[in-house]
């Protein structure tokens, strides 16, 4: 049986009698990448959220290598290499670009967190930016830098929380290209919400669909195109 | 138990400062540190209106001044300055406090003035076997009246209405057509006419001074904070208890009585400092 | 700015500090110089713990007059020697801070404002009411040995020695806190600062850092207190009101925290200022309060701020509003 380096047991998220999230189980193995996909509001940010700890659990478990991590915090996860990026920008925004991935490396207690930090920020394209203060980026720069600061110090699950958000088409292929080189180079497994199709179905090795708190359908890209459920709740005719 | 009696007075004189810093800080989240000097304000004002005519006067004039001070400040002050940093409003109130107690002096004199009270209530009437001036009396009815009235008016009136929705939600209150500048305004003049009103009322039985505005702001603090900022309700009780600890306290148990209101309101913010943490963003 | 700048101007500094001193003849000014200095380092300690945690304490008083009070019970004991008891006040206040501050900087808000604020108003009442032990509300006298440090007392206390005693504590913590802030701990706190969700997420604790801000921001302070209790040879309960904290502030808000020496500068600026004002109005409080209000509504980064706006600096960290609202608008 495969040891998964990420599983999500059974997870229910219920809150203000929303039940954003209501029985999910789903895997990640070593080197995989899963796509995340359904409508708005149907629970994939949230699932996210429960994996890293921003929000609690109504039920169910989180493991992460083997280690149940569902009463752990997030800087409690991160430590133990389980890492996310923002849907909402989320980055430090009066620091310098190097400083703050520089320090984000060296708190994940990498020997060298210069190096790595350079290492980073070279395949995210931002090395031209180290000396930027964060909130003079462009928006597309801040959202490499958001994953930046989720990339350094290795970590063994990376979540990314629709990384393409709001950026054009290029960017967008760019960006996918480059992640799945550094993750793959890195030995990261990928957990990745996102709307774009192109992209989910490009790089994805496996993908779940969700509707409504639930998963609908889950397997590889070619199995979830052909699924009619998947195509009458969400793809229709874009894929 | 003169002691009991005179905590009541006290209480009665919070409700009144305490409902004006409420109803301000409900409708523009701003702690209003200037609000102890606009009492003083209004006592002074009271004290010199009453000198060219009588009490009567002054107790509805010196308010209405300070009614239209307030509805300036809202509309010229907080109003601009809305979109700002919270602290950033609360320490412009700290500089208006400033400029308040320079003027007052300035005006005034640094020197004690009394104000006496009205004749009709000048004397002394028998409360269950006790003698206690008449104008206390007067004092602890208008609390009552002002709990009672600003309760009614909230709960029943239209205007209360949009006063409490205000409070909860401007923006949506905004959007539905209530004209939320012109509400403002009002309910900060509002709150700092009944400052000045407790200013004047105070005036006959605390002496005026310079210094009278910082001990009330400060019990004014830890009433709001502990009745919880978003009830008025919680104001007057904890006024009228804290009037108790006072007058009690200052007898029987002065250290505690001065020390256990403070302690309480480090309790309850650190418990639930959500009220006061801007529950609106 | 590099460490070399950073060095050459604090030896600057100094060297500008003492040659002042030594050719001023106004004790007068001198004094008042000396006042402005403690002050400056009052809220300094203060404007720290608003630049790197953006949070604003109305009790700040309470650090600057105990450290006073430790000083002269200390003293009156005759429990340690002068020098270690300065030591102590310090340390101890600053440590003091560090646990309070493990269960107060989690306040968000103007709430932790209020917390402050009810917390100083605890030590105002208590050093009032304790005739004992602190004097009351008379305040206590501060009984100096003859010497400190090996030199006589009556010579730090000729206003030209204390000036400088002062300008160079000033100075000399400046340098401390500028090098501090270039460390992983000032990037830490800075990464904390500007989003305290994130830094969870890369991996920082948050609260230790913070409390250990809090705790350098009430030391600089008591460091303040002490040296205005060796200054004034007395401390009262004055020094622990809630108007001396809004004065702080004030001061603090004025000089700006755009640069580390900021708030230093607004203390200066309020009491020559005062002083200047003095003489030809008594309204300096009401001007004080305009000031105030200007500076705010349309130089939100004070003196300072401006000051590096005239002299081209690039736009540097702590020159913005809390980040919290910031990181909402990043959408």
């Amino acid at each position: 049986m495969t040891e998964y380096v990420l599983q999500a047991e059974d997870v229910a998220i219920h809150y203000g009698g929303v039940k954003a999230v209501d029985g999910v189980n789903m895997t990640l193995e070593r080197g995989q990448v899963r796509g995340l996909i359904g409508p708005n509001g149907a629970g994939k940010s949230t699932v996210i959220d429960a994996i890293t700890g921003r929000r609690r659990l109504t039920r169910g478990k989180v493991s992460l290598r083997g280690e149940d991590v569902s009463e752990l915090d997030p800087t409690q996860r991160r430590q133990r290499g389980l890492s996310r990026s923002f849907q909402r920008t989320s980055i430090f925004a009066q620091m310098p670009v190097r400083k703050q991935v520089e320090l984000a490396s060296y708190k994940m207690g990498v020997a060298d967190p210069g190096a790595d930090a350079d290492d980073v920020l070279r395949e995210l394209t931002l090395t031209d930016l180290n000396d930027v203060i964060a909130a003079d980026l462009g928006y597309g720069e801040q959202r490499r830098l958001d994953l930046a600061l989720a990339l350094v110090g290795s970590p063994s699950v990376l979540l990314l929380d629709e990384p393409m958000a709001g950026l054009s088409v290029k960017e967008s292929l760019d960006l996918a290209h480059h992640l799945k080189a550094l993750t793959k180079r890195r030995d990261v497994s990928v957990l990745l919400v996102e709307h774009d199709m192109d992209v989910v179905f490009g790089i994805s090795d496996v993908i779940t669909v969700f509707e409504l708190g639930r998963v609908i359908a889950s397997g590889d890209p070619a199995e979830v195109r052909a699924n009619p459920r998947v195509r009458e709740a969400y793809l229709g005719s874009a894929a | 138990m003169i002691h009991l009696f005179n905590g009541l007075v006290y209480g009665a004189l919070l409700i009144v400062m305490c409902s004006g810093l409420a109803l301000i800080y409900g409708l523009r989240r701003v702690v209003n540190f200037a609000h102890g000097s606009l009492y003083m304000l209004g006592a002074y004002l009271g004290y010199t209106i009453a000198s060219y005519s009588n009490f009567w006067v002054a107790l509805v004039a010196a308010p209405a001044i300070m009614l239209l001070l307030g509805a300036a400040l809202d509309r010229f002050g907080f109003r601009l300055l809305q979109d700002r940093d919270p602290l950033t409003v609360v320490l412009v109130t700290f500089g208006l406090l400033l400029v308040i107690e320079d003027v007052v002096q300035t005006v005034w004199g640094k020197g004690n003035l009394s104000l006496a009270a009205p004749a009709l209530l000048s004397r002394t009437v028998d409360l269950l076997g006790t003698p206690v001036p008449a104008y206390r009396i007067a004092v602890i009815a208008v609390g009552a009246a002002v709990a009672i009235g600003l309760t009614l008016w909230l709960r029943w009136s239209r205007v209360g209405l949009f006063v409490r929705a205000s409070s909860t939600d401007p923006t949506t209150t905004a959007m539905q057509g209530v004209n939320t500048d012109l509400l403002s305004a009002g309910v900060v003049g509002l709150g700092t006419a009944l400052a000045g009103l407790a200013g004047v009322v105070a005036a006959p039985f605390l002496a005026l001074s310079p210094s009278m505005s910082s001990d009330v702001l400060i019990d004014s603090f830890v009433v709001v904070v502990i009745g919880g900022l978003g009830s008025l309700a919680g104001a007057f009780v904890t006024a009228l208890v804290l009037g108790q600890v006072q007058a009690l306290g200052a007898v029987f148990l002065p250290d505690v009585a001065a020390l256990l209101p403070f302690a309480l309101m480090v309790a309850v913010l650190l418990w639930k400092p959500a009220g006061l943490a801007g529950s609106r963003t | 700015m590099s460490l070399t700048k950073i060095i050459i101007s604090v030896l600057v500094a100094l060297a500008a500090g003492g040659v002042f001193a030594a050719t001023v003849g106004s004790g007068t000014l001198l004094s008042l110089l000396t006042q402005a200095t403690i002050f400056a380092i009052f809220a300094l300690g203060l404007g720290f713990l608003l630049r790197q945690n953006g949070m604003v304490s109305f009790g700040h008083a309470t650090f600057y007059g105990t450290a006073g009070y430790i000083v002269g019970i200390l003293l009156q004991t005759k429990a340690v020697p002068a020098e270690a008891a300065m030591l102590i006040a310090v340390l101890g206040i600053a440590l003091f801070a560090f646990l309070l501050g493990l269960i107060v900087v989690r306040v968000p808000g103007i709430a932790f404002g209020m917390l402050t604020l009810a917390i100083g108003q605890m030590f105002f009442l208590t050093a009032s009411r304790s005739r004992g032990l602190t004097g009351g509300a008379d305040g206590m006298n501060i009984d100096w040995p003859s010497t400190l440090f090996g030199v006589p007392v009556s010579t730090l206390l000729k206003p030209d020695a204390m000036f400088a005693l002062c300008w160079s504590v000033l100075v000399l913590i400046v340098l401390a806190l500028a090098l501090l802030l270039r460390s992983r701990f000032g990037a830490i706190t800075e990464a904390v600062r500007d989003n305290e969700e994130r830094a969870r997420f890369i991996g920082i604790r948050t609260l230790v850092p913070r409390a250990a801000v809090f705790a350098l921001s009430a030391g600089v302070t008591a460091i303040g207190g002490v040296l205005s209790a060796l200054n004034t040879g007395f401390v009262s309960p004055e020094s622990l009101h809630w108007s001396v904290s809004g004065v702080a502030l004030m001061m603090v808000v004025v000089g700006g925290t755009r640069a580390l020496w900021g708030p230093a500068l607004g203390a200066i600026v309020y009491f020559l200022v005062k002083d200047v004002l003095g003489d030809y109005a008594n309204h300096w409080m009401a001007i004080f309060g305009i000031g105030l209000i200007v500076v705010i509504v349309f130089a939100p980064q004070g003196i300072s701020g401006a000051l590096l706006r005239l002299a081209g600096k690039r736009r540097v960290a702590a020159d913005r509003p809390p980040p919290a609202k910031r990181a909402a608008a990043l959408d």
